[in-house]
């Protein structure tokens, strides 16, 4: 069955005065699915996101999201959309249950989803804290809880795991799968490809402000392992690269045999690799 | 019923941002404290009664301070507080509309203006049946209105408290001191007469010194001309760029 279009970008370009920041961007968003923006600092990934939620004009293009013109829309959008921009604050002279419960008010949202979202990402103890004493990371996942209390079609992220501890990344990675089990879509900017590889479904690799490859990560890193090779660890823990020749197959299967291997794993390149081969610059530039 | 809550919530809002910011909130305490130590320290000379000349200057200073200091502040820094620390954009996606935002914004600033107006009077012990009448409450209102929307127009341009806080000192030498000075010069007093705030301060006056004031057309003019002007600079930054340049 194909899955419903709800983000749909055809032809979008941005430019302002001096550069371009987005050319010729087209790519869809499913219903259920996550799709990542990868791409280094000043690729054009926060430009992308702004542009689909109203919050700037492209210059040429069309960005369809739910349905509406992204030239047409207006506040009301945000009812079915949640927002997790760079750097979204939090209300830090206010406790955390009252972050969420002036946003409740505007969204018309019940209170016991409050108590929901505050126990899904882990902050219920933690409710009659003010805001600002909380962690980075608490920080982090009360803006995510924010994001999603009014359960919105398609949840925005830019960079939401940047400059976190890996705990606190993996919990919010956890998070994000939880919520596209439940139907929403995410369309999510990072230029962490481990990230990108875990949750994306499909990714676009974005480099000044091009799409220069896009599709499964799996099938985008199959697609450049031009020269295939093998990573052997023997019994007494010597560590050998194969390349894929018919000479090699021979002795790896006579290591086989002789039950020598320890270990043995393709060696197909990431999508850090890809986008160095693609791009010849590093995604952490 | 939706964009009533949407407004209640914009309300609760700005009143924790204002509430909770020390900066903003002492400047009324500070502006009626000011009056009442200037009147203690005149009064000291004058067996604590006051000659109208000094009531009126210190009516003047308490009228001029109130609409200038605490309303362009109130309005301007709590705007540019949740740029600050990026909240603006947070509920700016989340289905609030300019209109409730800019309500919600004026709505505590502009009682508060009104209000401080009030105890200034008090405060400064001036004729207490000579003020209170219609048009001083007309007055003072549209006063305050267009105060708070010089506040706005200060909070879309800041990007932080401290650009605020630049902005608004030129237009506070502006409206706040022209009229002070105005009794010392001509050509301030010249002046005054075109200032929003130089019409309160020129009904002050009046009254201070048992003069019963009469609302003029000139008066009416300066007042609703810079409330119209003062809107129309708003929503042409507004329409610009939002709250928010990106």
């Amino acid at each position: 069955m194909t899955q419903k279009v709800l983000l749909k970008l055809s032809h979008i370009s941005k430019r302002y005065k001096t550069e371009t920041a987005l050319k010729d961007i087209s790519m869809a968003l499913h219903e259920g699915e996550i799709l990542g923006f990868l791409g280094p600092s000043g690729a054009g990934k926060t430009t992308a996101i702004k542009i689909i939620t109203g919050q700037l004009r492209q210059t040429t293009g069309e960005a369809k999201l739910l349905d509406t013109d992204s030239a047409n829309i207006d506040a009301s959008i945000y009812e079915k959309i949640g927002v997790v921009a760079d750097n979204s604050g939090i209300y830090e002279k206010i406790p955390v249950w009252q972050n969420l419960s002036i946003f409740a008010k505007i969204w018309n949202v019940p209170k016991e989803r409050i108590t929901e979202v505050l126990q899904q990402v882990g902050l219920y103890e933690y409710r009659k804290k003010y805001a600002g004493k909380l962690s980075k990371g608490q920080m982090q996942r009360l803006v995510l809880a924010r994001a999603v209390l009014h359960k919105p079609r398609i949840l925005f992220l830019d960079e939401p795991t940047s400059g976190l501890d890996p705990a606190t990344a993996v919990s919010i990675h956890r998070m994000l799968l939880d919520l596209k089990k439940d139907g929403m879509s995410i369309f999510l900017t990072t230029h962490n490809m481990e990230e990108a590889e875990k949750l994306c479904d499909n990714v676009a690799l974005l480099f000044h402000g091009e799409i220069v490859e896009y599709g499964p990560p799996q099938e985008i890193c199959l697609k450049y392992n031009r020269n295939k090779q093998y990573s052997v660890r023997l019994e007494n823990q010597e560590q050998i690269t194969f390349a894929q020749t018919s000479e090699n197959i021979t002795k790896i299967a006579e290591l086989m045999q002789e039950n020598r291997i320890q270990s043995i794993h393709s060696c197909e390149p990431t999508l850090e690799d890809v986008f160095l081969q693609v791009t010849g610059t590093s995604l952490q530039s | 019923m939706n964009n009533r809550n949407k407004l209640t919530a914009v309300l609760q809002l700005k009143w924790l941002c204002i509430s909770t910011n020390k900066a903003i909130m002492i400047g009324p305490f500070l502006t009626i404290g000011m009056v009442i130590l200037f009147r203690l320290i005149y009064g000291s000379n004058t067996n604590g009664t006051l000659p109208p000349v000094l009531t009126a200057l210190l009516l003047n200073l308490g009228l001029s301070m109130n609409l200038c200091s605490d309303g362009f502040s109130m309005v301007g820094t709590s705007i540019a507080e949740e740029k600050e620390k990026h909240t603006l954009r947070a509920l700016m996606t989340s289905s609030v509309t300019g209109v409730q935002y800019f309500i919600g914004s004026i709505f505590f600033p502009f009682l508060f203006t009104v209000a401080v107006n009030f105890a200034i009077i008090f405060v400064c012990d001036a004729p207490v049946e000579l003020l209170l009448t219609p048009a001083f409450l007309l007055i003072s209102m549209v006063a305050a209105l267009i105060s708070c929307i010089i506040g706005m127009i200060i909070g879309i341009c800041a990007k932080d408290q401290m650009n605020a806080n630049l902005i608004a000192y030129p237009l506070m030498m502006v409206f706040m001191l022209i009229p002070i000075l105005g009794d010392l010069s001509t050509l301030m007093n010249k002046i005054s007469a075109f200032l929003f705030t130089g019409v309160v301060t020129k009904m002050a006056n009046s009254c201070a010194t048992g003069t019963p004031y009469s609302v003029t057309a000139l008066d009416l003019s300066v007042l609703f001309g810079e409330l119209i002007i003062s809107i129309l600079i708003f929503l042409l930054l507004y329409k610009r760029n939002g709250y928010e340049k990106d």
